[in-house]
């Protein structure tokens, strides 16, 4: 269908809009047209991202004079490619009517690890080996050396792309990932660097959240976008933690014996050069002493990840003279390696502010903060000067560096902690120096600053008034939507007793306690046993679930679940965890039926959909607090409070309930779907945890479900399910309609849409 | 159908009790002999199979001997003991087909029409439809046979149940059972710490399945290095040591004993065998991918212990396997389906059976291009929106009848009072007979209303003998209706007539609709003689 919304008119490729995707719609072009940045909750399975894409671009073809780049982060690669397909879909609907107009170029951007087509490279096992496999076959001097010596191996797919020239470029469409894999394929040509470069000209790229706010990534993935871009930031309830993620680093024992060892191999590569090849030192300090700016001019594969925070005016800078020559660089960074060594060998837990652990690296190591800050870069250029291309062996004098360069870069919004040991196994020694970042909008700053329009959208955005604080930035658009329901389709309770009426809950001095296990499991029985299909279930922790998995499995619970349904766990492997949801999709396909065991917080509540028969019902056993004891959610909380007047409390309350919402919500794919969700836990029932929950989940939570046991539930869930069997009205019925086709949104035209839709 | 005759040795008893008389027993499609091996003993047998009714047997596993029971028309009934289930069940197909031929024959005559070209194979699903389901039968003997509908009609609304059977012709094998194998419990003989674990060739063949180390392992060992008996051994002293989680005694024990640590040991086989199925999985849950896009995840970066990241000991890792893997593990297997389809009785042959499907499976593996294609179209399935679409099935008016509804709800409403509260449900109290009727008589009425209303608008002469030829199906409906109220003691009468009522103003709304339809059509010819016959 199209329609117009004010100046623009909008194609989206389906027959019908939810009326929440049309206001999300007008609200995200009040955004574009004011050029700010907007905040937009909308519940999940309301078909967000296809409103986004579907407003977005065709807001550009509106205007072809301006070009508006659209710049789509999302989290995870899967989520990437589930974009790419929609705008695929979009994208084709576009093409049927306007023809060649609209076409478009939007393509997926990721790592080597995913787009290398080039199996040698490929057979490395991750993500580093990968790169500097590449690497191995394609930097400036593997390849000038292969020029005069053919038996050194160069990779086919980079050469042909080079030779191609100009001539490599993406025919507009839309690639996914694997799309692009084939293309490149078929042409010969390298996928990743083809994909790299085609980013300037791309009207859409879709990549992950760090290729804009790691600063180490952004530099070189990001630089050449233009101010106009419009940035989205998909289900972005959890950005802060992003951000903050972005900018902290932890040395272990580990990481300084690796170090060390880099240390040893760079010292003799830097002897080796001084007996062949002592000119390239030289260059090396001239091009230093001119500074660092010039390394922008490098080829594109000597290109890596870039310094993690420099503003541009100190890269135009001389680099500090006692870090010039390579060698003196190398002894500052072994006086900083055993410094580190010996802050490490510590009894008790200390906490610092940057300020003063950098002053006193400068009064016990000699090396001053502007030193420390040029660390990251001095190291790049020492490894590109000395052509090391084993990369993914280096990574621990990068840490070192990376860690080097945060600290003397920021002297607020972080703090130092060391601790001896991890406090849940005191018996087990293990010190770690943590440098992290309480400040989730010094990462994001620069996006703020860079783009015009930033969209940060998700389904939790609860309570909408605590983003903007946290990010520090001012929307010009927020809003929260609510959900137009057809039929009660989603069935929230909240269970506080189980079958023997004694309370439920993983409060910590509850947890282990027989009897909540033991409700947990009957509460799950009796659910495998009237609920069709898929279940899911949200647990707080690894070891919890662990250790409630081993009781039921001890006590027979657990094979009594068997009988009714298969079990697949999520664990802390991928591949096993992904083999289990593909192998839990099956099962469900196949009317076998499944139950998933997941963690809240964990990979899969972050990015997995359980929509339609996939899940049915979502048991979310507990609260999902942080661990209130680790030291750097406390320094954190304790930011908070001081910068951001924030409550340590509410921030908790908050937090927990986004994740617990997160892990709900993901039930829901459209309209048409159904599910029930069941948050078993006593504390639930509390006012103000609840509150903290969305509002088209509060919307549905009915007063009489708030303080259920397991046998109300029990029969709260056969009641829903019969009914949701019943057939149903699309449209929507008397009144509201929750489904508009292309005359209803004329007819709305002006002035009707208020009444249709509130 | 692939044999004329049967012969088999078996000991015909004229009641159950009889001990029987032992002789041969031979089939042909017309009639059954039975010659005892004592010519002077008196049970000689020769019957016609057109008196033949019905058949009924006992089922194997239960304690009874192999029984075959025919009853003839007048509740008379042969009774045959057989040496064997095998011989049984031969006999059993062939008194079957014949049965079903039988029924073919008598009805073949009445209704043909020349538009139905059918294959042999075609007629006999349907013949086996029929057999398998006593309520279906009942229904085509009613209308078919007595010319109500034809043959085309009444299995044209069943298409899906022919459409069905014909994809799962094949024999639906037994799957694994659900639950874990680690369920296994020794039994102990209360003296000694001797624990004594009871293995069938159906959990050896499910440890094979989950377990490919082991397999592998017991394919390389047994029999040359060591025995079944010290394999298992082994292999349960390993299960144990993992039952005790201490993955440093494990360690040592693996050290002593290379054998032993093949059990210990993460399975090899596995993790190769996840690599090659992690580059088929749904696009939209490859978490896989992430691991390689995400940068934060650097060693060392991003926060640590902050509570929801769990460290897990290094140490001794190879050594340890959670519970968690083992159900995943198994649910997958489960998944996956028994592989091999041998009689399971020798260990050794399950566990080459088992390699050899694998090796077929192995053999068979996809091009890369098909993986691909399959990830696209999950990929696609995964991002539509259902409910935004238009319709997207062919333009097909949903067969909406408010009667007919009702009628059902009420019927299955009885139902299901049935299910919930057995004491005070209607049908129950009935005598069995008057509720089989009513059950027959809903489900027929079903059956004649269904085709009804898919004759409406009539727009050939072929609907309109049809509708014809139901409406008098219908009104003979009525009186029999009023029979069973008849038949009936007076206090059940009341519950009785509620149950017909639905019933009747179902059949009343369709005869109304028939006869306006009628009306209409006679003064409509009037004015458009060229319009509809």
């Amino acid at each position: 269908m199209k329609f117009q919304i004010e100046d623009v008119t909008v194609y989206f490729p389906y027959d019908y809009i939810y009326p929440e995707q049309y206001s999300y719609m007008i609200e995200l072009k009040r955004a574009l047209d004011a050029k700010g940045h907007c905040l937009l909750e909308m519940p999940t399975g309301t078909g967000k991202t296809i409103a986004l894409l579907s407003l977005i671009t065709s807001y550009s073809l509106s205007k072809p004079q301006t070009s508006i780049k659209l710049i789509y982060c999302t989290r995870t690669v899967h989520e990437m490619e589930k974009t790419l397909a929609e705008l695929k879909l979009l994208h084709n609907y576009q093409i049927k009517h306007l023809g060649p107009q609209a076409r478009i170029l939007a393509i997926g951007l990721s790592s080597r690890k995913n787009l290398c087509v080039n199996p040698t490279v490929l057979a490395a096992e991750n993500r580093d080996s990968v790169d500097a496999g590449c690497r191995k076959l394609t930097a400036s001097w593997v390849r000038a050396m292969a020029a005069e010596n053919p038996n050194v191996p160069t990779c086919q797919f980079f050469e042909n792309y080079e030779r191609a020239a100009s001539a490599a470029v993406l025919p507009p469409g839309v690639y996914t990932l694997q799309d692009l894999r084939v293309f490149g394929k078929e042409k010969g040509w390298c996928p990743y660097f083809l994909a790299r470069h085609m980013v300037q000209f791309a009207n859409v790229v879709v990549y992950s959240y760090q290729y804009l706010l790691d600063p180490k990534v952004a530099g070189i993935i990001s630089k050449e976008m233009q101010k106009e871009s419009v940035v989205v930031f998909d289900e972005a309830h959890n950005i802060d933690n992003v951000c903050i993620e972005a900018l902290s680093v932890s040395v272990r024992r580990q990481t300084l014996e690796g170090a060390t060892r880099n240390l040893n191999r760079i010292s003799q590569e830097i002897d080796r050069f001084k007996a062949t090849d002592a000119s390239r030192l030289r260059a090396e300090y001239n091009r230093l002493v001119e500074g660092l700016a010039l390394r922008g001019n490098l080829p594109i594969t000597d290109n890596w990840l870039s310094n993690p925070a420099l503003p541009d005016d100190i890269l135009k800078e001389a680099v500090p003279g006692n870090i010039r020559r390579a060698e003196h660089f190398l002894h500052v960074l072994r006086r900083l390696v055993q410094y580190l060594r010996g802050r490490l060998d510590t009894e008790n837990v200390e906490k610092e502010s940057p300020v003063s652990f950098v002053a006193s690296i400068n009064s016990h190591a000699g090396i001053d903060q502007k030193t420390l800050k040029f660390c990251y870069d001095r190291l790049h250029s020492l490894m590109l000067t000395l052509e090391i291309t084993d990369t993914d062996e280096f990574l621990h004098i990068q840490t070192i560096c990376d860690f080097a360069t945060l600290v003397g870069t920021y002297g607020r919004g972080f703090s130092i902690i060391i601790e001896p040991f991890d406090e849940r196994m005191p018996h087990i020694p293990d010190p770690i120096l943590q440098l992290s970042c309480h400040d989730a909008s010094l990462a994001i700053k620069p996006v703020f600053d860079r783009f015009q329009s930033v969209v940060i959208t998700s389904g939790t955005l609860s309570p909408i008034d605590l983003y903007p604080r946290l990010l520090n930035f001012h929307p010009v658009v927020s809003r929260s939507f609510t959900m137009s329901l057809t039929r009660d389709c989603i069935c929230p309770m909240v269970l506080t007793r189980g079958s023997d009426q004694l309370p439920v809950s993983t409060k910590f001095d509850m947890r282990s306690d027989p009897g909540v296990v033991r409700n947990y499991g009957k509460l799950l029985l009796e659910m495998v046993s009237v609920v069709p299909d898929g279940i899911v279930c949200f647990f707080v922790s690894y070891s919890y679930m662990d250790g409630i998995i081993n009781t039921w499995n001890d006590s027979g619970i657990l094979k009594e679940i068997m009988q009714h349904k298969l079990v697949f766990i999520e664990t802390q492997d991928v591949v096993e965890t992904t083999l289990a949801l593909d192998n839990y999709r099956k099962a469900c396909d196949c009317g076998r039926g499944a139950v998933f065991f997941s963690v809240a917080r964990g990979k899969v509540a972050e990015g997995i959909d359980f929509d339609r028969h996939y899940g049915r019902l979502v048991i979310m056993f507990g609260v999902p607090f942080q661990y209130t004891l680790s030291k750097i959610l406390l320094a954190r909380l304790e930011y908070l409070r001081d910068t951001f007047q924030i409550k340590e409390g509410d921030f908790l309350t908050f937090d927990a309930l986004r994740q617990a919402a997160q892990c709900v919500g993901r039930v829901i794919r459209s309209k048409a779907d159904y599910g029930m969700m069941i948050f078993a836990d006593k504390r639930y029932s509390r006012h103000d945890k609840r509150s903290k929950l969305p509002s088209w989940i509060l919307s549905h939570l009915r007063d009489v479900n708030l303080n259920l046991s397991t046998d109300m539930a029990l029969h709260i869930a056969k009641e829903f399910l019969r009914k949701m069997a019943q057939p149903y009205e699309k449209i929507g019925g008397s009144g509201r309609k929750t489904l508009l086709s292309e005359e209803d949104l004329e007819k709305m035209g002006d002035g009707g849409m208020d009444e249709m839709l509130y | 159908m692939a044999s004329t005759h049967v012969t088999k040795r078996a000991k015909y008893k004229t009641t159950i009790k009889d001990p029987g008389t032992p002789g041969t027993l031979r089939m042909t499609f017309e009639k059954i002999l039975f010659v005892p091996h004592n010519p002077k003993s008196a049970g000689k047998l020769d019957v016609e199979f057109r008196y033949i009714k019905g058949q009924k047997h006992t089922k194997e596993g239960s304690n009874k001997p192999p029984w075959l029971n025919l009853t003839n028309n007048q509740n008379g009934s042969f009774i045959f003991e057989f040496e064997n289930y095998s011989d049984l069940q031969e006999c059993r197909d062939f008194v079957g087909k014949v049965l079903a031929k039988g029924g073919e024959v008598s009805e073949k005559p009445t209704v043909s029409y020349p538009d139905e070209q059918l294959s042999a194979a075609e007629m006999e699903l349907r013949i086996k439809l029929l057999q398998e389901d006593s309520e279906l039968q009942k229904l085509h003997k009613q209308f078919v046979l007595s010319g109500v509908l034809t043959e085309t009609e009444f299995w044209a609304t069943r298409k899906k149940l022919l459409d069905r059977e014909v994809s799962k012709k094949t024999k639906q094998r037994l799957g694994f059972k659900s639950a874990m194998i680690s369920d296994i419990k020794p039994s102990t003989d209360g003296r000694t710490n001797k624990v004594t674990f009871n293995l069938t060739p159906e959990v050896i063949l499910q440890i094979f399945a989950e377990k490919p180390a082991v397999h592998r392992a017991f394919l390389s060992y047994v029999p040359n290095k060591m025995s079944e008996r010290t394999f298992w051994t082994k292999y349960f002293r390993a299960e144990y040591l993992h039952s005790t989680k201490n993955s440093i005694a494990a360690a040592a024990e693996a050290a002593e004993d290379e054998e032993l640590a093949v059990f210990l040991k993460q399975d090899d086989i596995l993790a190769s065998e996840a690599q090659k199925k992690i580059r088929r999985v749904d696009p939209t849950l490859d978490m896989e991918a992430d691991e390689g896009d995400d940068y934060t995840h650097l060693p060392d970066h991003g926060i640590f212990r902050e509570g929801n990241k769990e460290m897990t000991e290094s140490q001794n890792e190879l050594y340890k396997r959670s519970l968690s893997q083992d159900i995943n593990r198994h649910a997958a297997v489960v998944l996956e389906g028994r592989a091999v389809d041998v009689e399971l009785e020798d260990t050794k042959a399950v566990a080459e059976a088992l390699a050899q499907s694998k090796q077929k499976s192995s053999n068979k593996g996809e091009s890369d291009g098909d993986i691909s294609r399959e990830r696209l179209d999950r990929l696609s399935r995964m991002t539509e929106i259902e409910d935004l679409q238009g319709p997207n099935t062919l333009p097909l008016a949903p067969l909406c009848i408010k009667v007919l509804d009702a009628l059902t709800n009420s019927i299955s409403n009885t139902k299901y009072h049935i299910g919930k509260n057995p004491q005070e449900s209607v049908l129950d109290r009935l005598p069995r007979k008057t509720k089989e009727e009513l059950l027959h008589h809903w489900t027929s009425i079903l059956e004649l209303l269904k085709h009804f209303w898919a004759s409406y608008p009539i727009t050939t002469t072929y609907l309109y003998a049809k509708v014809n030829r139901l409406k008098d199906a219908m009104s003979n409906i009525y009186p029999q209706l009023e029979e069973i109220k008849g038949s009936v003691p007076s206090e059940l009468r009341h519950q009785v007539s509620l149950l017909v009522r639905p019933m009747h103003q179902a059949l009343d709304a369709a005869i109304q609709h028939y006869e306006a339809s009628m009306q209409k059509r006679s003064a409509q010819s009037g004015e458009r003689p060229n319009g509809y016959v």
